[in-house]
């Protein structure tokens, strides 16, 4: 008896553990959250300057449950000692971001030490306080130059900053990693860091590139305290060219192999030849039980 | 022997199984009942808000669904198997055991599949499959398959059933209900049990039994293929499809085994399922589970030995983060069956189910194994992709569809059970009828 109380008790415990008591419901008063609002920024391979702005708020409790701040007004400001000059004003998007784009000849006022100071600021509403994001970046110029030295596919990445006289100052210890643009995201092929304003490495022999073997050479300093992102990007024929020939009868063509049909039919035809002789065979069976039936009737 | 009383006193012995119903049985029936209503609210929930409340992500595309369906679809193939092999070599002992392999064989090739349908995305476009099949897909291999080997376990399980269906109906001394008696009238099709008749039946049925173990072996082959035929590191092995075949089996057994424990422990059939029966059972599962080893020893010593990155981070996967999964299924799941089952001093009827339930879970397990961590280690590396979506753990929606389809494999078992013996009365019969037509002959000479 008690065996089976204890197995009773078993089962209802298990099927317990099927349930899931948690709440999914979402609180969305803003108290709940905590925005953060940041600022980054990339230079893109034409030298110009992408400002970002990032508006999301996390939930205290569920970091995961993360809520974008849509539509805001952001401005981005080149903040100097006579005060702050305005870039630009943009809206925040869906995803909770407002980018601003300065062309490459943009002038941005530095400090005494060669930073550049932007800020970020949302004035704020009546549900929202306001906030302000500060970020300083030194102007580098990265070149990518891709060269054959002794028969060697070697990719050369200079990078320099430009003093007030234009002078060239070679960066130091500054991490780099090295891609190759790829349809869905980007492949890296090497990592290192610039040293005397300088990183090569030999480029590897395999990597496929379209159908005329061009293929992305993609540089980038990412996250740097000092830089930020800085990309720089060089199209290159160096891939490998692998011509797509049209082959017929395969398994991968369009259609199926001439001898996969005939073996595939031949096998469904025997089995299911073989069911409808089954069920005929019931049907006669069925017909001399009624036969019977009658003859005993009879 | 008076063939007509001798069905009479069979019906009369296991009526109560068709009959009665105990408070104890209709405890478990509701409570199978309770885990498929579960079962089926998370199917509602995985419907309307889609596969994002499983943990199937980018990367591991394929879950507990899959692994169920390669399982159930297993059982049912290794069934199909074992029935054959009984009924084509005439087996002696075969009679108390058919039935219960015949019933495991039919019930998993139905709740199997409709697992796969679980793990697709748009089941709206479903239909798509048969609109615009790719002859040369393996998946479309597998469609054909299935579908023609529900219809053959079908047709198997009725043509041996209808003898039965047959005593039943000319039965007076059972109370049934009136839909029952009609629904064996119908399902019997005038079988009178004539020479001419039971001639043409067992002709049949032979033939439906070999080509089943044939059947079985095609389409779980072409279920391995679906796998073994991609270039991913673990699938991509040439011994993929026996080694399936062989794991099947081992499942099967195992599984068959178990129910016969219970079967014959709950509806007292000490007297049909004797000792002899589990050590046979326990020869086959001993074979297999060395089988089973060496298989799974071959495939991933090859992967080690020809040092294939892609293979040695796999291995370094199953070593490291899934090494208890690993050494559960693929050490403890053959050397705990191969202990009980090799020493004849242990080999009991109990310590024979242990080994056979190790065995299944144990495989479960290696199904799992086989799945999951190769789909975690996808030959191009996936940038900005989070941990949580690399890595897969299975939420509460797929296990209570996992635990919702072992519950309909029960409860349909429970009904069949209600329906018909689940032992062949007319195998009963046809076997002693065998040995008196013996005996006269041997008095004779």
């Amino acid at each position: 008896m008690r065996t089976k109380i204890t197995q009773h008790l078993a089962i209802i415990i298990a099927i317990g553990f099927l349930f899931n008591f948690q709440s999914y419901a979402q609180e969305n008063d803003a108290e709940n959250y905590r925005i953060r609002f940041g600022l980054s920024t990339k230079k893109q391979p034409d030298n110009s300057r992408v400002l970002e702005a990032s508006f999301v708020g996390t939930h205290k409790k569920d970091r995961k449950d993360r809520v974008p701040v849509y539509n805001a007004d952001i401005n981005f400001y080149n903040v100097t000692e006579e005060g702050d000059l305005l870039l630009g004003t943009v809206k925040t998007d869906q995803e909770g971001t407002a980018q601003l784009t300065m062309p490459g000849n943009q002038k941005y006022i530095t400090n005494d030490e060669g930073y550049i100071n932007f800020k970020a600021v949302f004035d704020g509403t009546d549900d929202l306080d306001g906030e302000e994001s500060e970020l300083a970046v030194k102007d580098i110029l990265m070149e990518l130059n891709l060269e054959v030295i002794d028969s060697v596919r070697t990719v050369i990445i200079n990078a320099f900053t430009l003093d007030s006289l234009n002078t060239k100052i070679p960066i130091e210890d500054a991490a780099i990693k090295v891609a190759v643009g790829g349809y869905i995201s980007n492949m890296p092929i090497q990592e290192g860091t610039i040293e005397g304003g300088e990183f090569q490495f030999k480029f590897p022999a395999n990597i496929s590139g379209d159908k005329n073997g061009n293929i992305d050479v993609i540089a980038s300093i990412l996250d740097s305290d000092e830089f930020g992102n800085v990309v720089q990007k060089k199209n290159i024929n160096w891939g490998v060219n692998k011509k797509i020939e049209i082959e017929s009868n395969k398994l991968w063509s369009s259609a199926a192999p001439i001898w996969m049909y005939i073996v595939l039919s031949i096998l469904l035809i025997g089995v299911w030849a073989n069911y409808v002789y089954s069920i005929i065979n019931l049907m006669n069976i069925r017909k001399e039980g009624k036969e019977l039936d009658l003859k005993i009737k009879k | 022997m008076d063939t007509n009383s001798r069905k009479r006193e069979l019906v009369k012995e296991f009526s109560p199984m068709l009959v009665k119903s105990s408070f104890l049985s209709s405890v478990w029936i509701l409570t199978l009942i309770a885990i498929i209503a579960v079962g089926l609210y998370a199917f509602y929930l995985q419907l309307t808000q889609g596969h994002e409340i499983t943990g199937m992500r980018d990367n591991v595309v394929w879950g507990v669904y899959i692994i169920n369906f390669i399982f159930f679809v297993g059982l049912s193939y290794s069934g199909a198997f074992i029935s054959g092999i009984l009924h084509f070599f005439k087996t002696p002992w075969k009679n108390s055991v058919t039935r219960i392999v015949e019933i495991m064989t039919i019930l998993s090739i139905i709740v199997g599949p409709i697992f796969i349908l679980l793990c697709i995305g748009r089941l709206d476009r479903l239909y798509y499959l048969f609109l615009y099949p790719r002859i040369q897909s393996p998946i479309t291999w597998d469609i054909i398959a299935i579908i023609t080997d529900i219809f053959g376990c079908f047709l198997y399980l009725y043509l041996t059933f209808i003898p039965d269906f047959a005593i039943l109906r000319d039965n007076t001394d059972l109370k049934l209900p009136n839909w029952r008696k009609k629904l064996y009238t119908f399902l019997a099709i005038n079988y009178q049990d004539t020479e001419s008749q039971r001639e043409r039946l067992h002709k049949i049925t032979s033939i439906m039994s070999k080509m089943i173990i044939a059947m079985a072996i095609v389409a779980y082959t072409v279920l391995a293929w679906i796998f073994s035929l991609t270039l991913q590191p673990g699938w991509n092995s040439t011994i993929f499809a026996p080694d399936f075949i062989f794991s099947g089996l081992y499942s099967g057994v195992g599984v068959i085994i178990i129910a016969m424990f219970i079967i014959r422990k709950y509806y007292k059939l000490e007297k049909y399922i004797i000792h002899s029966h589990f050590v046979m059972a326990g020869y086959v599962l001993l074979v297999l589970s060395l089988l089973f080893g060496y298989f799974t020893f071959s495939d991933y010593f090859a992967k080690w030995f020809s040092h294939k990155p892609a293979d040695i981070y796999l291995l370094n996967t199953l070593f490291g983060h899934y090494f208890w999964q690993f050494i559960l299924a693929n050490y403890i799941g053959v050397i705990v069956p191969l202990f009980f089952l090799s020493i004849k001093k242990i080999r009991t009827i109990k310590s024979i189910t242990f080994a056979a339930l190790i065995a299944v879970c144990g495989l479960w397990l290696n199904r799992y194994l086989v799945v999951v961590p190769t789909l975690e280690s996808p030959y191009i590396p996936i940038q900005d992709t989070r941990l949580e979506f690399m890595h897969y753990n299975a939420t509460w929606i797929e296990w209570s569809l996992s635990f919702a389809g072992i519950a309909a494999f029960i409860l349909f078992f429970l009904l069949i059970m209600r329906l018909v013996p689940v032992i062949s009365m007319s195998e009963i019969i046809q076997h002693e009828r065998h040995l008196e037509t013996k005996q006269d002959a041997s008095l004779k000479k």
